[in-house]
């Protein structure tokens, strides 16, 4: 089986407050999100952060109710994060990424404290992703299987 | 003169967000166009506000160092 890379772009780190008048880098992608459905309405973009401590994609509930989700009526899946473990709720939705549409198992919660996680199956494993601490940035690459 | 660089300008603006909220940045993230409580709350307020591409960003509880 081939893989192939059609899109490629870097991604500047972003800053975020970290309280005590500092900051801190991480990287973030706009991305939307739409019911699998096709021509399904898109989300609007909203900041996801790409991170390889998720397992999955996740996102804040809110933004599932916008797309139509009776969000609690997906599966449950407890996760476990560094404050402990939660539920959520699980989907099949759209997510719109560099290179087009992914079809991916998500993950929606009430609790999380930002608006998405870009997590390993869904998003890592359709690109090739490196981050650059020198350069302040993070390439993704968009890989497609022949 | 000196001027801020657009990124130090984002950082400026998610300083003053309010916490604990859903906030919609304009295309070049300079500025925030709308607050709301829920997403679909701050997408109904960009809209209105006449920015039709925003970024929306949700802000913590409280800012600190993430660990999601």
């Amino acid at each position: 089986m081939g893989t192939f890379v059609s899109v490629s772009l870097k991604i500047p780190y972003k800053k975020l407050p970290d309280g005590k008048g500092g900051f801190g880098y991480y990287a973030a992608l706009p991305v939307n999100i739409a019911l699998p459905t096709k021509n399904a309405p898109r989300s609007k973009r909203f900041e996801a952060i790409i991170d390889s401590g998720a397992t999955r994609c996740v996102f804040h509930a809110d933004i599932g109710k916008a797309i139509g989700l009776d969000v609690e009526a997906g599966e449950i899946e407890s996760t476990l994060g560094i404050a402990g473990s939660t539920n959520m709720y699980l989907h099949d939705i759209s997510l719109y990424a560099p290179g087009g549409i992914i079809a991916i198992r998500a993950g929606f919660s009430i609790d999380l404290p930002v608006a998405g996680l870009l997590g390993m199956t869904g998003f890592f494993d359709n690109f090739k992703i490196t981050f650059d601490a020198i350069g302040r940035h993070c390439e993704l690459e968009r890989l497609f299987r022949a | 003169m000196s001027m801020k660089a657009p990124a130090d300008a984002r950082l400026e603006v998610l300083r003053s967000a309010p916490l604990n909220s859903w906030i919609a940045l304009s295309e070049d993230e300079s500025k925030i166009v709308a607050v709301g409580s829920t997403f679909s709350e701050v997408v109904t307020k960009s809209e209105e506000a006449g920015v039709s591409d925003p970024i929306i960003i949700k802000t913590p509880k409280a800012w600190a160092p993430l660990s999601v």
